[in-house]
């Protein structure tokens, strides 16, 4: 309320000059805001702003990943809220079947919060959608793919069928179990594990830095990143406790991790549950600046020809949830003789992977969809090799290029161009 | 006595449910008032033409589902924005396309003619009048799939883009570029290049850049019998009536324009910003108007009268109780420096005070964050703003008419100006307002009343009753008045080229706020 007489307190004077009647109206109106439009009951959803947003022009329309997909009005921000707004009091009713559509709407988001930027209220669509998410819930109307992801969850611990981490040695990858009194923790998110030649890359940079670091592969569990997406909090929560202890028990004062989904669910997320790692967590990408800033990380070899040209593809996590677009090009522009390319949008203002988010798994082609935008967004550039630091990123890019082209187009991980030089 | 008037009242009201019962038979999302119900179109076999729309544009481009209906329901009318969070929708179609090729647009309207279904254009639904409101419902063509950039030529000073393409997408990668169309509306992030040429748009830049017609060199239209015609790009020609320009404006009604050839420039080198403080709304309108008469285009020029200079710059000590006037010239250093200083010296010596670069660089923080929209409708306000235009030696008389008039109307809050775009001849006024609804109307009836009030005052005056929204719904009462006899031509002209009435219907031509009431 106090933002808004801040904002508007030129209508004060106008306020003065009203005849009485109207005044009495207008003051009426003002003090019963709230109740006029806001549901009776209890609900989770955030009314306030779902208001704010459907009754906005749709400003940020422009650079919502989904919309400019999907291309048609249903997918517009400001839609999503009205219909989120609608379906909380009630004037869609979520419980009929023929309403699922509508339900299907919250989920048809990528979590990529390019929105944020423009919004003239600062919030990101998503976070209003979850709010609805937690009511759809509490009414037992969690879509089927949902429930999947919160089966998985439950059943292997991770988003897998079965628990991807118990795969490392197939795939390769080393184990280092902790003593209980290491530097660092490598958190590897479930996701990383698609990707075995990223591990082991990160785990051969931090070896040469001489970083005391365990994985603890054996007892390694998802950060319950897809809960908090869904908004199944109990799952969610669950998974906040757990993590905490196993993370606790490495001793370790710093906790880096590949994916940065990890990230903001091992800070952000479980601190608004109440869950607070008492540590520093940060992306791996960081880290590997603060290893060339202390010179424990040098580059040594030259960069192979095939790979002096590259692309960045910046995960929107990093640049926008964590607000750093510098690490990654710090790290890059260190490497002699490399080629250094950006997409016309990028950093802060860097176009979804289509991978993020809840949008994968309620309508697949159009996540497809995105990731082929992206890729053509990319080749804009000219080059072949795109680099990230982002599991999701690299997953969802790759469903991005036609299969005739996959031989021409190279997604790398940034960790994967280090070990060639160092 | 009393029986038969109870006997009455019963007939009126099994009449009014059977035609209510009418209107829901053909009706989706029931839960929802509409609005514009009167003269739905009736198809009768809707399976049947669905199925002919998807062997035109395939089943992927096609939707009757009920979320998709609902979403095209509206365009951003602020009345609108009541109506969303009262529940109720201004139109609902029957259809969904999205075509990808002008051979299925042209098919969709040889369809339409056949069967008499409306076919409403749609861009971004950005529109503030109703003009992409299916008000008897229909098909909708969604223009949105035709989004790319197909050629920039910078010998010719050219970009050609298909019309759905988002203004502020192309904007950016013009700017990636080096490049500007100079086209920069309040509405850049959410209407598209189709919506700025229907609607005869003009951005906030245009007192150098000029207005989509300036800007516009050469479109591709599809007529509503579904032929596709080609106008060249051209420079200027001399080649008999220019039948092309007919589509810049005509909001749907006559054709949808489907690429089209704009101007663009080099990205401006630097911008001068400069503001001034004036003591009278004469004092600021005469300095503009010496400014332009010595063929000086600042790209920006507003002024705000005392009230919005009041609301939008009381952090400026030198503003109290003043009318603030922005400028932004750019382009070239050597150009801009003479501009500049040819702006401050006029402005000196009509009383203004210099406010330097501050309140311009405000103006540019807040242009695109609109939260007024938000806010209006849960005060249960109607709040919307009409732009108008007239010439020079009327427009103070204008200003103060359409203020004193507007103010009487019972329920009002406040009427508002700024002055927003420059001619050597003349300008575009944009007034604000808000009220609330007296008791013994509705909002829409209200609303109605301000409008009606307001463009009275303007066509009084000799003024335009719009300079760039358009027409829609809103103001088609008044089309007659604005043009005389000659709108029985324009008429005529809509008849020739779309005489089965299918191509966006219920604007323009026809008054659907027949007596300002609702209907």
């Amino acid at each position: 309320m106090s933002e808004i007489l801040e904002k508007y307190k030129w209508i004060g004077p106008i306020i003065e000059k009203m005849d009485r009647d109207l005044k009495r109206i207008f003051m009426k109106n003002f003090r019963m805001r709230d109740k006029n439009f806001f549901p009776e009951g209890d609900y989770k959803a955030d009314i306030k702003n779902l208001v704010n947003c459907m009754l906005c022009p749709n400003m940020c329309r422009f650079d919502c990943g989904t919309l400019q997909t999907s291309l048609t009005e249903t997918m517009s921000p400001a839609y999503k809220a009205r219909i989120g707004y609608y379906l909380t009091i009630g004037l869609i009713d979520p419980m009929k079947k023929e309403n699922q559509d509508f339900i299907n709407l919250m989920y048809k988001c990528t979590n990529e919060e390019n929105c944020k930027i423009w919004c003239p209220f600062e919030f990101s669509v998503v976070s209003l959608l979850e709010t609805v998410r937690e009511d759809l819930n509490d009414k037992n109307l969690m879509p089927d793919y949902c429930k999947q992801q919160i089966d998985k969850l439950n059943n292997t611990n991770t988003i897998e069928e079965y628990n991807i981490y118990r795969t490392y040695t197939e795939k390769g990858i080393e184990n280092i179990e902790t003593d209980g009194n290491d530097e660092v923790f490598y958190y590897i998110g479930c996701e990383s594990m698609k990707f075995p030649e990223v591990i082991k890359a990160n785990i051969e940079i931090l070896k040469k830095a001489g970083i005391k670091f365990s994985t603890n592969l054996d007892s390694k569990i998802c950060c319950g990143g897809p809960a908090f997406n869904i908004r199944e909090m109990e799952t969610a929560n669950k998974f906040a406790m757990k993590n905490k202890e196993l993370i606790e028990a490495t001793g370790a004062k710093t906790i880096i991790s590949d994916c940065p989904g990890c990230i903001l669910t091992l800070s952000n997320r479980y601190e608004k549950l109440g869950v607070k790692i008492e540590k520093q967590i940060i992306h791996i990408v960081q880290f590997f600046k603060k290893l060339i800033d202390d010179g424990k990380l040098s580059f040594k070899n030259k960069i192979p020809e095939e790979f002096r040209k590259i692309t960045i593809h910046d995960p929107c996590l990093i640049a926008r949830n964590l607000k750093d677009t510098e690490s990654i090009r710090f790290i890059l522009n260190r490497i002699p003789d490399l080629e250094i390319f950006e997409p016309l949008y990028n950093k802060d203002y860097v176009h979804c992977c289509g991978w993020s988010g809840t949008n994968h798994w309620a309508d697949r082609d159009l996540a497809i969809r995105e990731a082929r935008n992206r890729i053509n967004e990319l080749k804009d550039t000219g080059v072949n090799i795109f680099i990230s630091a982002c599991p999701l990123c690299e997953l969802g890019l790759a469903y991005g290029i036609d299969e005739n082209e996959k031989e021409k187009y190279k997604i790398m991980d940034i960790s994967e161009l280090i070990i060639r030089i160092l | 006595m009393v029986y038969i008037s109870i006997a009455k009242n019963y007939k009126i009201f099994l009449i009014i449910l059977l035609l209510y019962k009418k209107i829901l038979m053909f009706m989706d999302l029931k839960e929802f008032e509409l609005i514009y119900k009167q003269n739905r179109c009736e198809i009768k076999d809707k399976k049947n033409i669905e199925t002919r729309l998807k062997g035109i544009v395939g089943k992927n481009n096609i939707s009757t589902k009920k979320i998709d209906l609902l979403a095209y329901s509206k365009d951003t009318s602020l009345i609108g924005f009541n109506w969303t969070l009262q529940g109720k929708i201004a139109g609902l179609p029957d259809f969904i396309t999205w075509p990808e090729t002008e051979e299925q647009i042209s098919e969709i309207l040889k369809l339409a003619n056949r069967e008499k279904i409306p076919v409403i254009p749609y861009g971004e639904g950005s529109g503030v009048v109703g003009g992409a409101i299916p008000v008897y419902g229909g098909i909708i063509i969604d223009m949105k799939k035709f989004n790319n950039i197909l050629e920039i030529n910078d010998k010719n000073l050219t970009v050609t883009a298909q019309t759905g393409i988002n203004g502020m997408n192309l904007e950016r990668y013009l700017n990636a570029r080096g490049y500007t169309t100079g086209h920069i509306p309040q509405s850049l992030y959410i209407s598209s290049l189709g919506g700025w040429i229907a609607h005869r748009a003009a951005g906030q830049f245009s007192t150098k850049y000029g207005k989509i017609e300036d800007i516009i060199l050469g479109m591709e239209v599809i007529l509503p019998q579904g032929k596709i015609v080609k106008f060249k790009t051209i420079s200027r020609a001399s080649t008999g009536p220019q039948f092309d320009k007919l589509f810049i404006g005509c909001e749907g009604t006559l054709g949808i324009i489907t690429k089209a050839t704009l101007k663009i420039w080099p990205y401006p080198e630097t911008r001068a910003l400069i503001s001034y403080a004036f003591p009278t709304f004469e004092d600021s309108l005469e300095a503009t108007r010496q400014i332009l008469r010595q063929q000086i285009y600042p790209a920006v020029i507003r002024i705000y009268d005392a009230d919005e200079t009041f609301r939008h710059f009381d952090h400026i000590e030198k503003a109290k109780n003043k009318v603030m006037v922005v400028f932004v010239c750019e382009g070239i250093k050597s150009l801009v420096n003479l501009e500049k200083a040819i702006t401050m010296d006029t402005c000196e010596k009509n009383n203004g005070v210099a406010c330097g670069e501050e309140p311009v660089e405000h103006w540019f923080e807040t242009r695109f964050r609109v939260t007024e929209t938000s806010l209006s409708p849960t005060l249960k306000t109607v709040f919307d703003t009409i732009e108008i235009e007239i010439l020079w030696d009327k427009a103070a008389d204008l200003y103060h008419s359409v203020i004193t008039t507007t103010k009487k109307i019972k329920g009002l809050i406040f009427i508002t100006a700024h002055v927003s775009h420059f001619y050597p001849n003349g300008v575009g006024f944009y007034f604000s307002f808000a009220g609330i609804a007296p008791k013994e109307k509705t909002d829409l009836e209200f609303y109605q009343e301000v409008w009606n009030t307001v463009i009275k005052a303007v066509e009084d005056c000799g003024g335009s009753f719009g300079h760039h929204h358009g027409v829609g719904i809103n103001r088609s009462k008044w089309m007659p008045v604005e043009w005389g006899v000659s709108f029985d031509t324009i008429k005529q002209i809509k008849n020739l080229l779309d005489p089965n009435n299918i191509l966006n219907p219920g604007k323009i031509y026809e008054n659907l706020w027949k007596n300002g009431d609702e209907k």
